[in-house]
Formats: C-alpha cells, structure tokens, sequence
C-alpha cells in the first residue's frame, strides 16, 4: 500500500454519533464499494471513546470531537488522483457533506512504516492472529509536530521515544499485537485546492498518525501505560497538547482477501 | 568549559531557520564572524564562466526520444555515454528531464566526498560554492549529528541526512530540503557499482518550495542523481541527472503530477542553466579548497 488518505472527521450538526456512524457505514460504504475505482483497501475506524490534549492543559486548543477516521489506500498517488478527482464527480466525492462537519476534517495522504512488536499474537490463543495484523481495537494516534523539531528529527525522536516507552510499559508490551507509523507525505503540501472546495480555514497539520492495534477494548489501559511512558521521554518532536488519540472500531468497507 | 564550536553553534531550530531564510534570500553581506573564517575569501573572489558552447546546449529542449526514465537509472552504469549528456526536456509524461556533463581534471573522488559533507555544516560553506545564486544550508541536529560522526566513512556520512537549502534555480528564491540516500536506496544495481564505472555518487530527493510560501504554493518534488567516474585522460567526469515530478515511494521512482500536467519550462531550463553554473564554478575553487581545508570538517 503505497500510499493512502487518512481523513478524521466529525459529524455535521444535527446528528447523533450513532445516526454518523450509521450512515458512513451503511450508505456512504454501500456508494464506495460500487464506485471503487482505483481504491486497493478503504476502511472506516468508528470512534468509540479518546482524548485530546493533556491534563495539564485547560481547555481544547484545537476542535476535540471526531467520529470516525476513514482510509482509502491506492497503488499509487497518480490513481488515488484519478479516484478523488475524477472527470465526473463520483457519489462518494458529493456524500461528504451529508454527514460530516467538512471544513472542520483533518485529511493526511500518508505512508506506512511498520513497527516492530513483540508479541504480535496472543500467548493464549494464537488463533486470533489468524487475520494478521487486526484487532477488536485500533488505537489512531494523531502525534503534533513540535513546530521547533524539523521534520527528519520528529519521526527519528519518535522511535527512539516508541522503544523507550515499550520498555517501560509491561502491559502494552505484552498486549500490544501491530503498530505502524503513517507518515504524512509531502505531497499534501500542494492541497490548497481540496482545502477551499472544503472551505477549511487553517486546518493543524499532523505529520504522523501512529496505529496500534490491540484485541479488544479490555486493553485499552495497555495504551493508556504506553501513552504515560511515552509522554514521560525527554525528546522534543511532539506537542502534546494539539494531539490526540482516538479508540476505535475496524469497519472493512473494501478489502480483497489476500492472494497468498 | 570550551566555547562551542562554531560548526555546532549555527544550530537552529526548525521555526527559527524557517524564519531566517527570509533574510537569508536577499544574500545579506557576510557578517563579522562569517569574513573572519578561514574561507570566507572564496565568496568574494572572482570565478570563470561556463563555456558558451555548454551554455549553449541547455538553451532549448531536447528530443524526448534522447532521454532517460529514471527506473532506467542503472544505464548510468554502462560504459561509455548515453544518448544525452548534457540538455533538458520534458518525458512524455510531463516529468521534467535534466542531464548534464562536467569534467574536472583537477577532482578526485575523495574530494567530492568530503566536499558534500564539509560544505552542509554552514551558510558561508554552501554560499562559497556559487555566491549568486546559494543563499544558505541548515541541517536537523539530528543530521549534523551525524555529520559530525567520525566514525561513519566521508561517503556514507549523507545517507539519510537531509540538506535544507536556500538557493535561486532562476525561478527565484525557494527553500529546497534534499534527503541524501545511498546509491543503493537510491535505487542502482550495487551488482554493478564499481570502477571504472563509477567513482562516487551523492544523490537523493527533494522537495521545493519559495521561500516566500503562501497557502497555494506548490512544493515541488525532484530526484537528484550527481554520479562521477573517472576520466580516461585524468581526473572526473561527473554526469548529473535529474527527474523533476518524481518522488520516491516505497524505494521506487513514482511520477506524482496530475494527469496532463506538465512541469514549467521554465523551471527545467532554470535548474539546467543553474547545475552548469554552479558546477563550472565547483569545479573551479573545489581542489584550491581541498587543498586548504580537505581530510577535515572543523574550521
């Protein structure tokens, strides 16, 4: 998966999380599956709780609420433009503004890098690794750079701090099954156009989104350990109190079987 | 307690940096510590011009049929010369095409290596090597770090590091970050990487923008090939691809322009004037400075 769109949104007034989540699943996923274009995997990460900021801050320094995080992988970036752009305006691409609070999305055409995990399955029923990599709950990270920290340092510090945090945190070492980095490519710099159709103003811009997936809600506290340990590292690149993290639930809306 | 050096104490942070390259692009004169350094003669001194005839091969496009792809990198291993050498032009699929030629009997090897290491550490280093257009360089303290790491060769030292550089490629002042791979990262058959073939390489990707950015600029990706072998009748020839509109992704060349887009002319024929510039003059000054300064970073 070279390269796919990561777009966290939140509902637009008037509906309820429940009535959100129902219609992105059930209406704007039926419209995509029959709209696939050049789409290789699209899933939707349906927020279930998270947090944003620190306790340390007194209110929300950026808009708080998301409902879902939606990913749409593409082979390359020339045909995630030829799916998002197309000649004629796709359903999909016109659906947006019936559930989503549009100039208030944070859309990231970001890279995977897969980190390394000790104990990628269940020490007492390996079976539930059978569909590897996935889990009950897909922890979405959105890490701010510190404005300060160029680019290359940032993710650097990040695995350094990643590995520390992993050594100091037990439980989320030993329930922690995928973890991956999605790194924000530099093409998003040339989305000005996206940012007036949406009308957005001023959107915070997140160079990474780091993934964890665990097996089901139970291990929530797993992250909140890592999470602690994390934040306790002394290297600059994250500004805690414009990020956030989102506990979510896995909605496979395309997704082919894999070959081998 | 020592002073700290000088090589480490031009360390800025990103928003300062960012920031400096406003002031940087008008090419102030040098400061008081900047004309006592030891090479600060080299911004004032005077430096030869290209020859007419190698500007002269840049002024209009190239038949595409001449160029090269850049999965096609691994031609650049051949014997002998490609198709072109020196010109630009636009692949059929609006990627921006530059190859240029240089030859340098006085160069060696070792000089280029040190030379792409020693010359990041600070403005004045990268201003020298051609003043009119080269505004400023910056590293992440992470990169110079690393830079500054003996323990690495001279000639891997840039593998991962990334340059950010302020330079004016004839389309005006942009801030241009280059991230330096290893020929194999880069994508060459390693199979093949060996004399006589090939001496050294520096080469990576970058991504520029003016540095006057608004909200609708547009940052431009290019993938940067400078690959030198030595030269029958002595010294280097260094042989300078770039593919503008690529990017890497996952290890491989990706084009990344929309449909029927096509990179400007202008922007092409700017950084191909530009590279024989700027290389007539390295070309120049860099075994006088080798001389001086060469087999150490510290100043």
């Amino acid at each position: 998966m070279p390269i796919k769109l990561m777009a966290a949104s939140r509902r637009r007034p008037g509906l309820t999380r429940a009535e959100y989540q129902r219609y992105i699943e059930h209406f704007h996923g039926s419209i995509a599956r029959m709209e696939r274009l050049k789409i290789d995997c699209y899933v939707q990460n349906h927020v279930i709780d998270g947090a944003f900021g620190t306790l340390a801050d007194a209110t929300h320094k950026l808009v708080a609420d998301r409902d879902a995080v939606v990913e749409l992988s593409f082979p390359t970036f020339r045909e995630m433009l030829e799916t998002l752009e197309p000649a004629t305006p796709s359903a999909a691409s016109q659906d947006g503004q019936f559930f989503a609070d549009e100039r208030n999305n944070i859309i990231v055409m970001a890279e995977e890098e897969e980190v390394a995990v000790d104990t990628p399955l269940t020490r007492f029923n390996p079976g539930l690794g059978i569909i590897k990599g996935v889990g009950s709950l897909k922890v979405l990270h959105y890490i701010m750079r510190d404005d300060s920290v160029f680019r290359e340092d940032y993710y650097q510090n990040f695995r350094d701090a990643h590995v520390k945090a992993i050594a100091a945190a037990p439980y989320a070492r030993d329930q922690l099954r995928r973890c991956v980095m999605n790194k924000r490519c530099r093409l998003n710099d040339n989305d000005a156009a996206a940012r007036k159709h949406f009308k957005m103003v001023d959107p915070p811009v997140y160079d990474m989104i780091v993934t964890h997936w665990y097996d089901t809600i139970e291990q929530a506290g797993a992250f909140r350990q890592y999470l602690e340990a994390l934040q306790a590292q002394d290297a600059a690149y994250a500004d805690w109190s414009r990020s956030f993290y989102l506990y979510t639930r896995e909605v496979p809306i395309v997704r082919d079987t894999p070959k081998s | 307690m020592a002073a700290e050096i000088r090589e480490r104490a031009v360390q800025m942070d990103y928003t300062t940096w960012l920031k400096s390259t406003k002031v940087k692009a008008d090419r102030p004169a040098l400061d008081a510590e900047e004309a006592k350094r030891p090479f600060a003669k080299y911004y004032a001194e005077d430096f030869p011009k290209p020859d007419p005839a190698h500007v002269a091969k840049m002024d209009k496009p190239i038949d595409p049929s001449l160029m090269i792809h850049p999965e096609q990198m691994n031609d650049l291993l051949n014997p002998g010369d490609l198709a072109a050498e020196i010109g630009w032009g636009h692949l059929p699929n609006g990627a921006g095409f530059i190859a240029n030629r240089m030859i340098y009997p006085h160069v060696t090897a070792a000089m280029v290596d040190w030379w792409f290491v020693w010359h990041t550490l600070e403005d004045l280093r990268y201003r020298i090597w051609y003043p009119p257009q080269h505004a400023g360089i910056m590293l992440s303290p992470g990169g110079r770090a690393r830079i500054l790491d003996d323990s690495i060769p001279l000639k891997e030292r840039n593998w991962g590091v990334t340059h950010h550089v302020t330079e004016d490629c004839n389309c005006g002042m942009e801030n241009i970050d280059i991230s330096f791979l290893s020929p194999k990262d880069f994508g060459f058959d390693m199979s093949r990487w060996q004399e006589p073939f090939v001496s050294t390489f520096a080469g990576g990707f970058g991504w520029a923008v003016t540095v006057d950015k608004k909200d609708d600029s547009i940052t431009a990706p290019a993938l940067m090939c400078h690959i030198f072998r030595s030269h029958p009748k002595g010294g280097i020839e260094h042989r300078t691809r770039f593919w503008m509109g690529y990017r890497f992704s996952n290890g491989k060349p990706e084009l990344t322009l929309p449909p029927g887009i096509k990179v400007p002319d202008a922007a092409v024929r700017g950084l191909a004037m530009h590279n024989v510039h700027e290389f007539t003059r390295w070309g120049d000054f860099l075994p006088r400075i080798f001389k001086e300064h060469g087999g150490r970073l510290l100043a």
